[in-house]
């Protein structure tokens, strides 16, 4: 790790006030969505963010995105607080941060061509110089992303396009920003099978091309191995275990990871693997602990376990977990 | 694209009676009140020698009343004043409700609780009577009736506007616009009011129904502005010669109704047409 990261996430938390049964219990409860994560991102890398749902992926994104304000902890890039950069700058904060959302279909506002949906940051940014040169690059963009023709597509209505369509869209329209960090939270879950690989080429051949770094977050382990340089695996807002996409799924060293690991059929390891399954109460973020979170579903924990959440334990110079029993 | 809207607001009117009947009163309304002049039959100011006269009497379709002023003609040019009464009162009332409730719901936080307090203690305030203080201390011209309205019934529009903008500012657009670098402002009027003011509009043709019936009221009681012809007024002078000449009464009374019907039919109709329910009932 001798490179300076460009994304740096320093002991980052987003803790929401639960707002249920508070007249039973007098004490105040948070749902952690987020509870002291660190991760790191360097410039052009592909970071895989995994785990089931609920388990706050989406809450990372805005977090990092600045959609959402951090409890605790912050986000770096380049070494400086992002919370310092959206109160100097917000709009170049914003050019330099993309997010893709999960669901196409609500990213645009109804009442909107897709003309006016992609004129509008362009102008609030002040990219191009006539309303001329800024139609002909948003048109020459659409035909390069495959929405043939440009000039028919700018005129249509969100509803009138395709799922897919519109997640080029939405991919474009972050693009047209040139941002140097590009969020994309589960782009494809929504989309229909057919589509997906080439959305996902679209995307990470365009944050090639501009060295942008990504977090690809994803329920899918299987297709988030093969496109990322590293992943990182969450589970009720923590991160459990992080490294090279390879030695994750090859090697996972955390019990969630080989559970999830085993139960993905897509995946066939070289070794024969038993299948492990997890059981038990599905989980709920609402004040977990003390101990390891995964101690209720974990086919190895023991009496420990229930009483300390685990440190950091590193398998290699790029691999670590939080799990004390796992060697 | 334009055209497309239309055709589906042309649906939307088809499809309900109501919204319907409303719509054609309104317009019947404007004609009334463009061409004023052209279908009354005097100048309703002139104060004729024909006193009380009856239905007919002397070419007076409906009369005349105490001052010799022509009652047809009057009860015409009570359209103006009557439509533009209900048209300001409730512009005020809307533009209000929607700038201060949509800036709650959105903004939420320490905004919302201080916004909606201020919202809940409007809604307490018996309106008619804080209509009464404020006409009685600063005098009853039309423009301060219609300001007076305006600020009194805002309260029920910013109520509708919060809740949108409250679930509003869940949707992805709205997320997707703040990561796009739009500001606050931008925000809350492009994507949060366009979005959510359908019910405000809804609610403020309604409106225009009570602030036509507030005037008539305010009229009758005689606060209402001396100086121009609204019905109201014409019952309030009229009442005194209600046995003798009935027809004062009776026919600003009717127009009363009829111009309240319309927009209440228009204001209910745009209500239940926006209802998603009522699209998904009828598929
Ligand atoms: N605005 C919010 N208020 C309260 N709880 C929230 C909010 N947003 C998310 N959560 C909770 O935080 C947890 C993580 O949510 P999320 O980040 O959306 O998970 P994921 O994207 O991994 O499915 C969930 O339990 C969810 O209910
Ligand atoms: S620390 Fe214990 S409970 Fe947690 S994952 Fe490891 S073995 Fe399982
Ligand atoms: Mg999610």
């Amino acid at each position: 790790m001798s490179e300076k990261p460009y994304v740096s996430v320093e002991n980052i938390s987003k803790w929401y006030p639960y707002k249920g049964d508070k007249l039973i219990n007098h004490e105040k409860k948070f749902i952690k969505a987020n509870d002291d994560i660190n991760l790191s991102i360097q410039k052009g890398e592909i970071l895989g963010v995994i785990g089931e749902s609920g388990c706050g992926k989406s809450t990372l994104g805005k977090l990092l995105t600045r959609l959402e304000t951090p409890t605790a902890g912050d986000c770096l890039i380049n070494g400086v607080s992002t919370k310092e950069l959206i109160k100097n700058d917000m709009k170049a904060f914003r050019r330099s941060v993309q997010i893709i959302f999960q669901n196409p279909f609500d990213t645009f506002t109804p009442r909107d061509t897709i003309e006016q949906i992609l004129l509008r940051p362009l102008k609030n940014h002040n990219i191009g110089n006539s309303k001329e040169e800024r139609r002909k690059l948003c048109i020459e963009r659409l035909e390069e992303g495959g929405l043939v023709p440009g000039e028919d597509i700018m005129k249509r209505y969100p509803h009138e396009l395709s799922g897919g369509q519109l997640q080029r869209i939405s991919i474009i329209r972050a693009m047209l920003l040139d941002p140097e960090f590009i969020v994309a939270d589960e782009p494809v879950s929504m989309l229909d099978v057919s589509v997906r690989a080439e959305i996902i080429n679209m995307l990470l051949d365009l944050a090639k091309l501009h060295n942008t770094a990504v977090m690809f977050i994803s329920h899918d382990i299987a297709l988030t191995r093969y496109i990322s340089d590293n992943i990182a695996v969450m589970y009720l807002g923590k991160v459990v275990e992080y490294g090279k996409a390879d030695e994750v799924v090859n090697n996972p060293g955390h019990p969630y990871t080989k559970a999830l690991i085993s139960n993905c059929a897509s995946i066939d390891p070289d070794d024969e693997r038993e299948e492990i399954s997890i059981t038990g109460e599905p989980p709920t973020p609402l004040d977990p602990g003390p101990g390891c979170y995964f101690a209720p579903r974990c086919f190895m924990a023991c009496e420990k376990c229930l009483k300390e959440y685990p440190d950091k334990k590193n398998l290699s110079d790029t691999h670590w977990i939080t799990c004390m029993n796992a060697e | 694209m334009k055209n497309n809207r239309l055709t589906i607001a042309a649906q939307a009117v088809k499809s309900n009676r109501q919204l319907m009947a409303g719509c054609i009163g309104v317009l019947a309304l404007l004609v009334l009140m463009i061409a004023a002049p052209l279908i009354s039959t005097e100048d309703p100011t002139i104060y004729g020698p024909d006193v009380l006269n009856g239905l007919g009497e002397n070419g007076h379709i409906l009369g005349t009343n105490h001052l010799g002023q022509d009652v047809y003609s009057m009860i015409i040019y009570g359209v103006r004043t009557s439509v533009k009464v209900a048209v300001i009162s409730a512009m005020i009332s809307g533009i209000l409700g929607v700038l201060i409730g949509g800036a709650a719901g959105f903004l939420g936080g320490k905004v919302d609780v201080i916004i909606s307090e201020i919202i809940n203690v409007f809604m307490m305030l018996p309106t008619f009577f804080l209509i009464l203080l404020i006409v009685a201390l600063f005098g009853n011209s039309l423009t301060n009736v219609m300001i007076v309205i305006g600020i009194t019934t805002w309260p029920g529009n910013a109520k509708l506007m919060r809740a949108q903008a409250l679930s509003l500012r869940e949707r992805v657009f709205v997320k997707s616009a703040e990561a796009m670098g739009e500001t606050k402002r931008q925000i809350l009027f492009k994507y949060i009011i366009p979005n959510g003011i359908f019910p405000v509009i809804a609610n403020t043709t309604l409106g225009m129904a009570n602030a036509i019936l507030t005037e008539a009221g305010l009229s009758f009681l005689g606060l209402g502005d001396p100086s121009i012809i609204s019905w109201g007024q014409m019952i309030y002078a009229g009442k005194q010669y209600i046995t003798s000449a009935w027809w004062i009464c009776a026919f600003s009374g009717i127009a009363i109704i009829i111009a309240v019907l319309i927009f209440y039919m228009l204001g209910d109709g745009l209500n239940k047409v926006m209802d998603p329910r009522y699209n998904k009932r009828r598929a």
